[in-house]
């Protein structure tokens, strides 16, 4: 009885699990705002929110500038670095997506 | 006798005439982008099975976009009316008419999420019926898969409320949508679906080239379905392109001493899988 139950919750787990991990995309944007700011937002494509997800900005180097996080609106606006940069959407292992700034436009 | 057989003639071409369905377009190339950025749209009063009679729009009475990025946003309106101007739009049949081009600038759609356009006409007069047609036509845009409002009622007094996104809809699948008036479903009303069947010249403000699919009957130009005691309705989508929906007689009112109907109409799109 014990066995068929555990069968029962594996084979339930296996079937939902994926599904749950495949409609959860990580979405991220950002502009120029052409005032000397950057903005972005972040949020998923199952509609949910971004709200306080870390957003990491580093130098051409690699080296972080700032770390910030999404708002409860799920965006965020910070002073435009000099010279090269990137942002980077830290949503956690297979959440993470990377904007150089060369990519970044009005 | 003669008069006979001609009239018996003239008969026939009535009879055998196309179901001819007026449908208030709101046209843009592309609903699903995967960025923002300026947008085009045309706004075309006409039959789009066949690409022709071009009705004249007179100045619009409202033409707004509701926005929201995320289930959890919080939908904001802009008025859009600033950005359009008119336009002469030529059909198939080489007939022109008044109609209106919007150029939203990047600002207007920029953000990831849901653009739901709604266009409300100043009534036409069609003087055939001797009376008005006004139809409350939707068109929603998406940018970076973000969803957002778009199966939300507007409240509109004629409206189709999506129950799939009708922006990401694949060749055989199928779309389900709810015919409201106010909020509220309006149940075993005759739906009404026809094919943009003609290609668009967004510079020549035109429709051009040949009509794609030939109709082996009138019946298959402007199909109809009807909606249940919900007001539910379901279509097949068989080509990619764009489908509009349109539900004719939703509300009857008065204006300026004549009849007047509201009707809903919405556009949805159709992607092949590549």
């Amino acid at each position: 009885m014990v066995r068929r139950g555990l069968i029962l919750f594996f084979l339930a787990a296996f079937l939902t699990i994926p599904s749950l991990a495949a409609a959860h995309t990580p979405l991220f944007a950002c502009f120029d705002n052409a005032d000397g700011t950057i903005y972005c937002e972040g949020g998923f494509s199952d509609g949910s929110t971004a709200a306080g997800i870390p957003i990491i900005v580093t130098d051409g180097a690699g080296e972080v500038i700032k770390t910030l996080e999404l708002s409860r609106n799920s965006d965020v606006e910070f002073d435009k670095p000099e010279g090269e940069y990137s942002v980077l959407f830290a949503g956690g292992e297979g959440h993470e997506i990377l904007i150089p700034g060369s990519q970044i436009f009005e | 006798m003669k008069r006979g057989l001609l009239l018996a003639g003239l008969l026939t071409l009535f009879l055998s005439a196309p179901a001819l369905a007026h449908f208030q377009m709101l046209y843009t190339p592309e609903s699903a982008l995967n960025q923002g950025g300026a947008m085009n749209l045309k706004l075309v009063f006409t039959h789009p099975f066949d690409g022709d009679h071009i009705m004249d729009m007179e100045p619009v009475q409202e033409f707004y976009v509701v926005h929201q990025r995320g289930e959890e946003g919080e939908p904001q309106q802009f008025d859009l009316k600033e950005y359009l101007s008119e336009i002469t739009w030529k059909g198939l049949d080489d007939a022109e008419g008044k109609a209106f081009d919007a150029n939203l600038p990047a600002r207007v759609v920029r953000s990831m999420g849901d653009y739901v356009f709604v266009l409300v006409p100043t009534p036409y007069y069609e003087k055939a019926d001797e009376g008005y047609i006004q139809q409350f036509t939707k068109m929603v845009v998406n940018v970076g898969g973000m969803p957002g409002n778009w199966n939300e009622p507007l409240g509109l007094p004629a409206e189709i409320v999506p129950m799939n996104k009708p922006y990401a809809n694949w060749t055989g699948g199928v779309f389900t949508g709810v015919v409201m008036s106010n909020g509220e479903p309006v149940p075993n009303i005759e739906v009404e679906v026809e094919y943009l069947n003609v290609d668009v010249d967004m510079a020549a403000n035109a429709f051009v080239g040949e009509p794609k699919i030939e109709a082996p009957h009138p019946a298959f130009e402007t199909m109809s379905v009807m909606a249940n005691d919900k007001g539910e309705f379901t279509i097949g989508l068989p080509k990619a392109g764009w489908w509009g929906i349109a539900v004719p007689d939703v509300v009857e009112l008065e204006h300026d001493g004549k009849e007047m109907v509201q009707e809903a109409v919405l556009w949805i799109q159709v992607t092949d899988i590549p």
